[in-house]
Formats: structure tokens, sequence, C-alpha cells
């Protein structure tokens, strides 16, 4: 797994554009360094860092200068905002998060209208090439009136502020992989964030919503030692590497046939695995099952809930999510049939003709005695 | 015709190329797990001996002849066929580096077996004049004179009289209407005689009625080996004739793995009838007896030994417990091999390997897998149940200078046999 640790030096440097560093704002709210630095080995467990490099995070986190962010929010729900700002508060996580700059947030800030406007551009101007730009909501392409911001079409809005932004983070499922607004039949032409950008890079924090520590912790990461590693999907490996499945509690029982088949029968009461009620854990990368959610309380599975697989794309197309995933999606049974018949002519014209030729064989056969076991004298010297 | 020729060897394969050895060469999933399960292999580390690999001309041969895709290759000139130069340096993989020991078979995890094929590979290396010259003999030696070894009927008598004398029992021969009839290995009546005295104390501290039928006493196969049906067929036909002359209710198999093979599960099947006597291992005879309180047993061996499981009674035949179950109790320190049991390696010898001449050197290399084993127990004896393991045991242990005595068995159940009190007659005789 890379950590991305060439060039980090120069990020932290380029993103320094508010004066203030983490730590002085952080003393200031009363965060004492040693829950600063139990934040910042919790970071790196969760990351998987090796030890040696939690004193490295710790240093370039405190020396960070709070860097300019701008979340755009598109076709979204709000639930990935919710989910960060309505959290476990007052966390050390949501501290960190607010203790950057977020210098335009539709939900968050108090400004509007022009003014809003106003303070996205001058954040983009003061800190050109240096900001972070947080995406949530997938963007429409069918009609650029389906969603606008003071009358800018969500697709020029990021396509503008993405220029000069040194990365762009799509936070939640609509903005890493389209989402709800792309499901089936997709009315809105909707796409994400990845599709329309190029040449920058774009980090995927899928969820439906995201977990708060694994955003937070990979804006720390891309802090301290720059992008992180990331899977095919373009989600950062650390939180993202392992399926639900694997790091599951209850997949002993997986592993011994055990399973509920219902809500309220008698492997639901006795906490056995959800696969046969359509538990999508075997198949959704995320880190639920380890972190947890509100402060490690908790996660949809240990509260008696499948898994919807909620970080993948097009998980709204997957079926039923109380159908187990041993049941196809497609309506495969006509096709099916279609290709057995085919099948079932084809292999019997062909056994036909290899049962002929193996009779045929049979009827050349020449009975093998102690007189022809050899080869004829002259032809074996040749 | 009198001469085999290519073309009659790829014959033969078209005509023994079934369903079973299509649905196995579809499923192989090329893991590579049969090498690791050959001593050839694991022995040499050459990978040309990888079980699979030895079947290579089988294989070309069912995908020109029987897929689509080798159909359609075999036309664009992309498959060759098999010629005469390529069998002939393939028949040092199919005669003498495989005993068609099994155990390729039981490792396989689609469940391929893989004797089953070579067993059918060879059928046309035979027809094609490819068979080993070891092998070619043999079953010339036993077409004509009744024997691999040229064991006739005389050598046979000569030698039943001398065990007769040195254990004063008689031994019945041709006897009708009797329980069971005893076939021998020849390697046994030259060799190992003393088994059929062990079998005539057994037999009559046991009531057991039994004979020796002066035709077809045989009971080695070389049919099988050098891999003909017609030649197995004719060799197995001799042993059924004289059971069902002689009326008896069993078989015996003797200590003998491929006899035992050729007689309970392909003979029936070269006939085309079921047998209207029963075949039975003469170690499943013995734990037969011993269950029925027939064979009273007295004394312990004090030596240290050890159990060498043949292939094909204990893979092919599922013998496992009986053996044992008898040297638990005439033995004080009997001591298992590691992979003892169904996972047993071969002595090397077995399939014909024995009687290729060309096998020699490389049958003496890889019996150092048996001496990894003996090194993890150091038996002062070897024990067995088969005369041919038996044989290149005790030569194998010779090249590798180490000094263990290998027994039959039998022969060691006999020796402690519980001295019969109701027979004054016969002395302290029994140990």
């Amino acid at each position: 797994m890379s950590h991305g640790r060439a060039g980090a030096p120069e990020l932290k440097d380029s993103l320094g554009a508010t004066p203030d560093a983490l730590a002085d704002v952080l003393r200031r709210r009363g965060v004492s360094r040693r829950a600063f630095l139990n934040y910042c080995s919790l970071l790196g467990a969760l990351m998987a860092l090796p030890p040696a490099l939690v004193p490295r995070l710790a240093h370039a986190l405190e020396g960070a200068r709070r860097p300019s962010v701008i979340w755009l929010s598109f076709q979204e729900c709000t639930g990935c905002t919710e989910s960060l700002t309505r959290s476990h508060a007052p966390s050390v996580e949501d501290l960190i998060f607010q203790s950057i700059s977020l210098d335009y947030h539709h939900t968050l800030q108090a400004a509007s209208g022009a003014a809003a406007e106003a303070a996205r551009e001058h954040a983009m101007k003061e800190n050109a090439g240096k900001y972070l730009v947080v995406v949530d909501g997938s963007i429409p392409l069918a009609n650029p009136g389906y969603s606008t911001i003071a009358g800018i079409s969500n697709k020029d809005m990021l396509l503008d502020t993405a220029r000069g932004a040194a990365a762009i983070l799509a936070v939640g499922t609509c903005a890493s992989y389209g989402g709800l607004p792309k499901a089936d039949p997709n009315p809105t032409g909707a796409v994400a964030v990845a599709d329309l950008i190029t040449g920058k890079p774009v980090i995927n924090i899928p969820g439906c919503p995201p977990i708060p520590v694994v955003i937070t912790g990979v804006v720390a990461h891309f802090l301290a030692f720059g992008l992180p590693g990331l899977d095919d999907l373009g989600r950062p490996l650390a939180f993202f590497g392992e399926r639900i499945h694997d790091r599951c509690y209850r997949r002993p029982f997986y592993d011994r046939g055990l399973f509920a088949h219902g809500f309220d029968d008698d492997g639901a009461r006795k906490g056995w695995c959800l696969y046969k009620v359509g538990c999508k854990g075997p198949v959704a990368f995320n880190a639920c099952a380890t972190v947890k959610w509100n402060a490690g309380v908790s996660f949809p599975i240990e509260a008696g809930h499948p898994c919807l697989g909620c970080s993948q794309p097009d998980f709204w197309d997957g079926g039923d999510f109380y159908q187990t995933l041993a049941i196809p999606t497609e309506n495969v049974a006509g096709l099916a049939m279609g290709a057995m018949a085919v099948g079932a002519g084809a292999g019997a014209a062909v056994s036909a003709l290899n049962t002929a030729k193996r009779k045929t064989a049979k009827k050349a056969h020449e009975t093998v005695t102690i007189e022809n076991l050899e080869k004829p004298k002259e032809k074996a010297e040749t | 015709m009198t001469a085999a020729t290519l073309e009659r060897g790829l014959t033969a394969l078209k005509e023994h190329i079934d369903a079973p050895v299509a649905a196995f060469f579809s499923s192989c999933v090329h893991c590579g797990l049969c090498a690791e399960a050959c001593l050839f292999y694991t022995e040499t580390g050459d990978p040309k001996y990888a079980p699979i690999r030895k079947l290579e001309p089988l294989r070309r041969q069912w995908r020109r002849e029987y897929t689509l895709v080798g159909r359609l290759g075999a036309l664009l000139g992309l498959i060759k066929p098999l010629t005469d130069d390529e069998l002939a340096e393939w028949a040092h993989l199919i005669y003498d580096s495989c005993t068609m020991c099994g155990r390729c078979t039981l490792v396989c995890p689609v469940g391929n077996d893989l004797t089953y094929m070579i067993r059918k590979l060879r059928e046309g290396m035979a027809a094609s004049g490819h068979a080993r010259k070891g092998l070619v003999e043999a079953a010339k030696k036993t077409i004509k004179l009744g024997s691999p070894m040229g064991v006739q009927l005389p050598a046979l008598n000569a030698q039943i009289r001398r065990v007769e004398a040195e254990v004063g029992l008689p031994i019945p021969v041709d006897v009708a209407g009797v329980d069971y009839m005893v076939i021998l290995s020849s390697m046994e009546v030259i060799q190992f005689p003393e088994i059929i005295g062990a079998l005539a104390r057994i037999f009559d501290r046991a009531g057991v009625t039994w004979t020796i039928p002066s035709s077809g006493f045989e009971a080695t196969n070389v049919g099988i080996q050098i891999g003909s049906r017609d030649i197995a067929e004719e060799i197995v036909r001799r042993v059924v004739e004289a059971a069902e002359k002689l009326r008896v209710k069993y078989v015996i198999s003797p200590e003998c793995g491929h006899a035992y093979v050729a007689l309970r599960w392909e003979g029936p099947n070269l006939l085309g009838r079921p047998y209207r006597f029963e075949v039975i291992h003469l170690m499943e005879l013995l734990a037969k007896l011993r269950a029925e309180g027939r064979l009273p047993l007295a004394g312990k061996h004090d030596q240290r030994v050890t159990f060498h499981d043949p292939c094909q009674i204990i893979r092919r035949g599922g013998i496992d417990q009986e053996p044992r179950d008898l040297l638990n109790e005439i033995t004080e320190d009997f001591a298992e091999m590691p992979d003892a049991g169904i996972w047993n390696w071969c002595c090397g010898g077995g399939g014909g390997v024995s009687a290729v001449d060309e096998a020699e050197h490389l049958r003496t290399k890889v019996f150092s897998r048996k001496m990894c084993q003996l090194d993890e127990v150091h038996p002062e004896q070897l024990v067995t149940a088969c005369a041919n393991c038996r044989n290149i045991i005790e030569e194998g242990l010779e090249a590798y200078n180490k000094d263990i005595e290998v027994i039959g068995l039998t022969e060691l159940v006999a020796e402690y046999l519980a001295p019969d009190e109701t027979a004054p007659a016969e002395g302290g005789d029994g140990s």
C-alpha cells in the first residue's frame, strides 16, 4: 500500500493558505496535546500505518496550515454532511474537520446568494492551485437545469472550481459513483465526479453516507503524506481494502453454515449470519465492520440488518436489498432455457458423432496377442 | 495382421477414450498437485514426471478426435497427430515412471482418476508396439507357459512337497467343492514359498477348507500391467475357469497388489459377466477369521516393526484396518511410518515397473522416499502384504545399505498362532 509520501511537504506548505496552524486552533479550542496525539495514533492504526509513522503524522498535522476547502453539494440529500457534523459531537475528528478553512459550504455557511458565491470565488482566487474541493452529490448531464446553484449548472460549477484545485474528494456514493440519482432509469443523466474530471487527483470516499472518521482520516492522510494508495475504484485502500464480510463478527456463523432465514426466526435471534436475508457484506468494501459507527458503538449488521453494500457502485440496482447474493439479479431464465436448448442440441450431435467414431474404432480393434506386441523387425530398426 | 503398428495404437486410444476420460481432461485445472503426490517427481524434482504430463499423448488424441477445437486444430494442422517417435519417447514416462499406485488420483482436487487414464494409455502403447521389452517377455511367458517368471506346475509341485515336509500338513491341490481357492504370484512360489506353509497352518487351525488349482494358479496379470484387455482377459479367464470348475465359494487374492485389482475389479468387466464365486483378499479373510474367533493368536513379536501398505490394496481396495488389527495383536512394538495408510508411498516397483529393465536405475533412485519414511521410525522389520513390494523393498534396502528385514504379514500371523491343545500330534510347532 502506497501512502504517497513523496511530495507531501510541498502539499503541506502549498495548502497553508490561512495563517493558523492546526495545533494552535486545537489548543484554542481546548484540545490537549495528549488528546491530539491519541487521535493521531488512532488514525494511524485505522489507516494501518506503521507505528513509526505516527509521530510523523502528528508532526505533519500539527504544522499543517488550515487548508482552504470548498465544499460543493450537487444532486444529494445532505446525508454526507449530516454524517460528518451530527456524528458523535464534539469529537476530535469533528474539530479537525472544522479546523480546516471551510470557505464555502451551502448547508453550513451563513452567507447566501451573491455573497456566498463571492466567498467561493474569493477562496479560489486567493488559494489558486492549493485548495481542496470536496464534492457530495452527482452531476446531472441530461439537462443542466435539473440542478443549479445561483444559476450555475452543477457541471459548470464543478469544472470551474476544480480547475485550480490541488485535489478533489468525492464524498459519498453519489459523488463517487452516481449513487441514487444514477439508479436505473437515471432520469437526470447523473454521473460521478471522476467521470468529468481529468488531470486532477480524485479520491472517492463512498458510502451512503461515508463513515465520518474515514472522511477525516483521508483528509489527515492527504495533509500529512499526500495522496493515499487507491484501489481500482479510486477508494483509499486503508479504509476500503477489505470486504465487510471478511471482518464481520458474524463471519464464523457463515463459515459454519448457520444463517438467519428471516428477521424473526431463531437464527436472527441467535445473531447468525445474514447472508440469506440479503447481506451484501461479501461484495462490499468498507470499514464498517472494524471502525463501526457512532463512535464505535455498532454497525448495521450488528444491529441485525444486512449490509446494503452502499460503498459499491450501482448498489441501488443490485436487486432486492433482502434477496441473497446467490440469486441472479437479471432475468436469466429465458436466456438459460435458450442456451440449454442450443447446448443440448449441439451436445447430442457431438456425442452422436463421437460415439460413432468410438464404435468404428472398436470395430477396427484387432486382438492384441503376444504375437503382435512388437513392431516388425525391419521397421523397428528404421 | 501380426505386428504392432502406430495405426493400431491410435485406434486403440480412440476406442478407449470414454466419457470419464473426456470429463477428466476437461475438468483438469492444471493445479499440479498430482506432481507432488508422485514419488517419481518428488524424488527427482523433474517436472516431466508430473502424472498429468505422462498422459499427454492420450490428451492429444482426445483433443484431436473428440473435441471441436481439437478437430479444427487438426484440420488446420495446428494439432499434429501422434508419431511413433513421440510414443517411443513417452514409453519412459508411461511404463518406467508410473506404478499406477493411485496416489495422484487420490490427491486430485477435481477427482480425476489419473491411474485409470494411464491404464488406458497403455492400451495404445501396447497395440502400437511401444510396450517395454520386459513386459512383452513377461506376457509371452504368461501366455505360453502360464506365469510371467516361467513357473510351471512341476516347479509349484516341488515347492508344495518341500513345504508339506516342512510344516507336516497336506497342501490340497485340485480338491473340488472346498470353500476357498488359493492362487499365488510366481514371485511367491519362487522367492517366498514360506507363504504356502503359513497358509496351510492358518487354515488348518481355523478349519478352513481350501485348495490350490493345478492350472490357473498364477495370480499376477501382466495384461493389466502392459495395458492389454485382450491379454488380461485371457489370463483372468484361466483363474475364473479353474475356480468355477472346482466349484469354490471364494478365490483368495494373495499378497500381491495388482493381482487383486486384476481379479477383483477388472476381471468381471473383462469377461463381461459376474463371477460365480467371490474374490476376497487374504487380509480380509484373516480379519474375518479373527472376528469369528477362528484365529487364536498367542505371544508377541518383540521386534520393532512397521507396516508398508501396498498401493493397490490400500487405495484401490480400501483394506486399511485389517492388517493393523492383526499387527497390534501380535506385536509389541508396532510403529507407523509417516503417510502410512491411504497416503502411503509406493515401493516404486508396482504396475509392471519391476519387470522393466529400463526403469531399474530410476526405481532405485526414487526408493529414497521409502527410506525417508523408514528413517522416521527406525524399524527392525518391515511387514507388508504384497510379494512384489516385498521384493522391491528388499532390493531397495540393499541398494541403500539398510539392514531391515522384510516379512509378509501372513507368515508373521502364522508364527503367532496359539498352540493347539486339542491336537497333540502337532506338538509345539506353532511358534
